[in-house]
């Protein structure tokens, strides 16, 4: 039975603590930020912030929102970074976590462009760098516990459970205060269908969601990377290649790109 | 607390006032979000739009430090409903349970915002007789409640005065919303529903705060909310043992168990229990014709206090060593705020913070840090190198200018030593040890045990009076003092036996009991051993409110929703069927649920000459609207802040709290023409109090990296503002720099016609640790409360500019 995470952000008051519950549970590092007139940070999801939270000031004819979402990679049923890695360091497992293998990876950053949430993160700054991502803190699902987050969170805005059961429970409580809720499981259909589900007082567009059919992202990727695989052998080679000779290089822009973002 | 976290999902309405919950007490909010699913309401009154405001159902803006002309206008609001819709409220609560009865002195007089004669900034003895009840021994009561000289009257008259439009003029609130709140809240009085205010330093940290906190206890007095479940005024503790060190009297006016500090005058201990034992005020015509008058067992506590002080020294004889007490002169102002005016003028030599900071917490920062270069010693006992420990090597002073010595002692944090906490809602809950403490840092008790067996060393072998204390200190604790001995001394011993006592009720005045902290008596007995260690999870109440009695201990006797008395009618049947707290009396069972305030039969079903009066700590029985103990005056009025961008009070000739502290030392006050914005400073979720704790911890400094201020987007245009620009804010105190977050959740508020701009100063960053920056109380006064002399943190004058 898949699991999954349904976020409400009628619930949600902001407070953070799943962000730094997900970084005490995984051990990673903190970054270097500032304050860049907003009460977020860090910037983005990144190798070292596999959550974040974002908030949006929204003013509209119903007056004045100010909306919380939860930002983390959204389990696909369908994980689009999965058929795009030439090296299958990642996998969809049974529980609906999508993981991966780093020492599989050798850096091409293919996921990162499939993923159609821009969640996969390169660790710009190791000597031999991998894609990170949030695992679903597949080492405490797989020992029958909550994800750090969820576990983490105070005001019932992170429910974890069967995905079924949770997209059940996001209708209900659409159905049982329709004033409350936009009419709309976010993740339901999107992408094929995501582990990750968000129901919300305000369209998802107005929170930066991306607009997505219920198309699964990988049918775009799957034919090609399944039908070669010589061709993928010699790809994933000079990629590999490519990536050691250009890594410096790479490097010191990828640094201009993060510092910019922070101005 | 009256009631309790969990209790907040009872509610039927929650006003929060003065207070982020959802961003400083994001716990709480389990509680709130449950209240919310069961449909109740959720108000936030703030003059920011707030993570707290994003959850609520109404927002309703408020100048900082209008509190008392919005809550006087609810006031207003039902007092004027209840005469045209008597069936709406419990007007048998009101009538039966308060003072709302009762006949006051006919020479009460009240006016143009003044309530008598006053010398010196202090109200006469005349002017204070006079708010008196007319007979203080057996006073007449009209529960008919017309009158003219009764309390409800006498209210009714003064907030007649707060009509809606005044009171929006003065808070900015636009009236449309305000009037929502009003009728949101005030269903509330309805028999069978419960609203609950939930506050917090918003409402306390004004030089009138003790009183916007009476105006919320009149209004939910009137609305019959307290005692009962989902209803009470909750005060959200600002850090985790606060309600704890209360308790234990961190506070300067009182000892362990909230007994009155002596002072110079009281001679004796008989002397000092004819100023603070309260006589048993009897009132007449009411149903209830008993009143327990529960501090009349005074002497059996402070007696027991200094059994468990003074231990075998202490006896009938010599008064239990009474005469070692310090006393206090009435005169002088020992708080904070007065502490450092003494220092300032040199007249204190040494100071002791422990896990304090008072460079950056306290307020007039840039005076108090001058201040403490007075001393010729200071003590820092905490888990970092803090900013008062660091005063002497600040930025802009030469550290060869200051002759100060500063001890640094590490102390052990919360995971590393054992020992309670008593959390809001009055729990007390035992934490055990989970690590060592790093290098030689230690456990506050053990800091102190080392110190007191040195301190009576060195005094052993003198003779002299003033070392008598020390001498004569009962410290038994061994080579290793442990918490427990501790607990157990707090609950106490009976003299005879050696056993611990079960309860407050054993405690005696003869000496023959010892008690560290009466109110803590039961919570370690001999048939249940420590109860703060119990971790049931079973909640036992037959309505299954949520009360969890078996979860720690609480006190009073583990009561875990005070006045819960008055949660039942005079039959003792509880006003609300669904969520009673306690219930079903029978004469061989007595109460379930809850452990009732005082065992008695409901007031219809006892005997004439034992109808207990509900509220047992009052002399009177029943619960003061009217409430003539404090410093300003029997009703809250409303006045302006010391520093205030009117010109005039809306509602009276008279500005200011009469009686407010001010401070002289370093002081300078600001005015609207050079400072025209209101300041007020809060806190962030990511950071702590100073900030020591948390400017430390890398992941909570990646999420709130700088020192930062929040301005809304007409002020920051007016003033060529973008947003993330750094920026000066300025008083007459001082000024900082920050970076500014220009945001549409600060509008302009419209008072009295003309646009009032807030800016929010956040207080946590500091010069010390990982992250640094300017501290927010650089800004703030040395003004304060006119009964507690807690500071002015909330409403000040400022203006803010390009950096």
């Amino acid at each position: 039975m898949s699991k999954g995470v349904l976020f409400d952000a009628t619930k949600c008051i902001g407070c953070r603590a799943c962000q730094v519950a997900c970084k005490s549970w995984n051990e990673n590092r903190s970054e270097d930020t500032a304050n860049r007139g907003t009460a977020e940070n860090p910037p983005h999801l990144s190798a070292d912030t596999w959550t974040k939270m974002r908030f949006t000031e929204i003013e509209g004819k119903d007056g004045f929102q100010w909306v919380f979402t939860k930002l983390q990679c959204m389990h696909c049923e369908h994980p689009a970074c999965a058929t795009a890695c030439i090296v299958g360091a990642f996998e969809k497992t049974k529980e609906g976590a999508v993981v991966y293998d780093a020492k599989k990876c050798i850096g091409c950053r293919y996921c990162m462009v499939a993923c159609p949430f821009g969640v996969p993160a390169f660790e710009w700054d190791r000597p031999i760098p991998y894609i990170r991502k949030c695992t679903f803190c597949f080492d405490r699902l797989k020992g029958g516990m909550a994800p750090s987050c969820a576990t983490a969170c105070p005001s019932g805005a992170l429910s974890f459970g069967d995905r079924a059961e949770l997209l059940a429970e996001a209708k209900r409580r659409i159905e049982t205060a329709p004033a409350r809720y936009v009419p709309h499981v976010y993740g339901e259909k999107e992408a094929g269908g995501t582990c990750w589900l968000y129901i919300s007082s305000v369209p998802f567009e107005s929170v930066g969601f991306p607009k997505l059919g219920p198309e699964r992202m990988s049918v775009f990727s799957d034919p090609l990377m399944h039908a070669v695989p010589p061709v993928a052998v010699v790809v994933a080679g000079l990629m590999t290649g490519i990536y050691w000779f250009s890594k410096r290089r790479e490097k010191i822009a990828a640094h201009e790109d993060i510092s910019e973002e922070k101005e | 607390m009256t009631n309790h976290w969990i209790d907040i999902r009872n509610s039927d309405c929650i006003m929060i006032i003065g207070s982020n919950a959802a961003e400083n007490h994001p716990i709480s909010f389990k509680w709130v979000a449950e209240a919310m699913e069961r449909g109740a309401k959720l108000i936030h009154v703030d003059p920011r739009f707030s993570r707290t405001s994003a959850k609520a159902h109404i927002y309703a803006p408020l100048r900082s430090g209008a509190d008392i002309a919005f809550i006087g206008g609810m006031i207003n609001y039902v007092l004027t409903d209840m005469d045209k819709h008597p069936e709406n409220y419990t007007m048998e609560y009101l009538r039966q349970y308060t003072n709302a009865a009762f006949i006051v002195n006919s020479d009460y007089g009240f006016n143009d915002g003044i309530f008598g004669e006053i010398q010196d900034g202090r109200y006469s003895e005349a002017a204070r007789n006079s708010w008196k009840y007319a007979d203080m021994n057996t006073p007449a009561t009209d529960p008919a409640l017309k009158d003219p000289r009764c309390v409800f009257q006498l209210l009714k008259k003064h907030y007649a005065r707060y009509d809606a439009d005044t009171v929006c003029r003065i808070t900015g609130t636009p009236s449309e919303v305000y009037s929502e709140v009003m009728r949101t809240f005030c269903e509330t009085g309805r028999r069978g529903k419960a609203g609950t205010i939930m506050y917090a330093m918003g409402a306390t940290q004004h030089t009138y705060g003790t009183q916007n906190i009476r105006s919320y206890a009149i209004l939910q007095l009137l609305l019959g909310n307290i005692g009962v479940a989902g209803g009470g005024i909750n005060a959200l503790r600002g850090t985790s043992n606060v309600q704890g060190s209360t308790d234990m009297a961190l506070l300067s006016h009182i000892l362990p168990g909230y007994l009155s500090v002596p002072n110079d005058q009281d001679g004796n201990l008989e002397g000092y229990l004819k100023r603070v034992r309260p006589a048993a005020i009897s009132p007449r015509n009411l149903a209830g014709d008993k009143s327990l008058n529960w501090w009349g067992n005074y002497k059996k506590y402070m007696v027991s206090l200094l059994k468990a002080w003074y231990g075998e020294a202490a006896t009938a004889d010599n008064d239990f060593c009474f005469s070692l007490l310090p006393k206090a002169d009435p005169k002088v102002n020992y708080t904070h705020i007065g502490m450092f005016e003494a220092m300032g003028e040199g007249r204190i030599k040494g100071l002791w913070c422990w896990g304090q900071n008072p460079a950056v917490g306290g307020p007039n920062a840039t005076g108090e840090r001058e201040a403490l270069g007075n001393l010729d010693w200071l003590v820092s006992a905490d888990i970092w190198l803090n900013e008062t420990a660091e005063f002497w090597k600040r930025p802009g002073v030469k550290p060869a200018d200051i002759d100060t010595e500063v001890f640094i002692l590490p102390a052990a944090a919360s995971y590393e030593k054992e020992g309670s906490i008593t959390n809001s809602g009055r729990w007390v809950q035992w934490r055990y040890r989970a690590a060592e403490p790093p290098g030689k840092a230690m456990a506050d008790l053990e800091l102190m045990d080392l110190i007191v067996v040195k301190l009576k060393e060195l005094y052993a072998k003198e003779e002299t009076p003033q070392s008598e204390g020390i001498r004569k200190l009962s410290w038994d604790y061994g080579d290793r003092i442990t918490a427990d001995a501790v607990a157990r001394e707090i609950n106490g011993y009976s003299g005879a036996t050696g056993k611990l006592i079960g309860g407050f009720g054993a405690l005696s005045d003869d000496g023959s009991t010892s008690s560290g902290n009466w109110i803590y008596c039961n919570m370690y007995t001999e048939a249940e051993g420590n109860k703060a260690k119990r971790r049931g999870t079973v909640d036992g109440h037959p309505a299954k409110i949520g009360l969890y009695s078996d979860w720690a201990w609480c006190w009073p006797m583990n009561r875990r929703i005070l006045y819960n008395r008055a949660s039942v009618d005079l039959d003792g049947r509880p006003w609300d069927d669904e969520h009673p707290v306690i219930l079903r009396y029978e004469p061989e069972m007595k109460w379930q649920g809850d452990v009732p305030d005082g065992g008695a039969a409901p007031v219809n079903k006892a005997p004439r000459g034992n109808r207990q009066l509900p509220f047992i700590m009052e002399p009177e029985g029943v619960a003061r609207i009217w409430g003539f103990g404090r410093a300003e005056g029997p009703l809250p009025e409303a006045y302006e802040p010391w520093e205030s961008p009117l010109k005039k009070n809306l509602m009276s000739g008279t500005m200011y709290n009469p009686c407010a502290f001010v401070g002289a030392y370093r002081n300078e006050r600001g005015t609207p023409d050079k400072y025209p914005c209101i300041g007020t400073t809060y806190r962030c979720t990511e950071h702590w109090q100073t900030g020591i704790m948390t400017r430390n911890l890398p992941w909570l400094v990646e999420m709130m990296p700088d020192m930062y201020i929040e301005l809304g987007e007409d002020l920051a245009k007016a003033r060529g503002l973008k947003n993330g620009d750094r920026v000066t804010v300025s008083t007459a105190r001082g000024e900082i720099s920050a970076v500014a977050l220009v945001t549409k959740r600060f509008k302009p508020l419209l008072v009295d016609g003309t646009a009032v701009h807030h800016i929010g100063v956040l207080i946590h960053w500091g010069y010390s640790g990982k992250s640094t920056g300017d501290s927010g109380n650089v800004l703030t006064a040395h003004v304060g409360d006119a009964n507690t002399t807690i500071p002015e943190f909330k409403t000040f004058l400022c203006d803010v500019r390009r950096a």
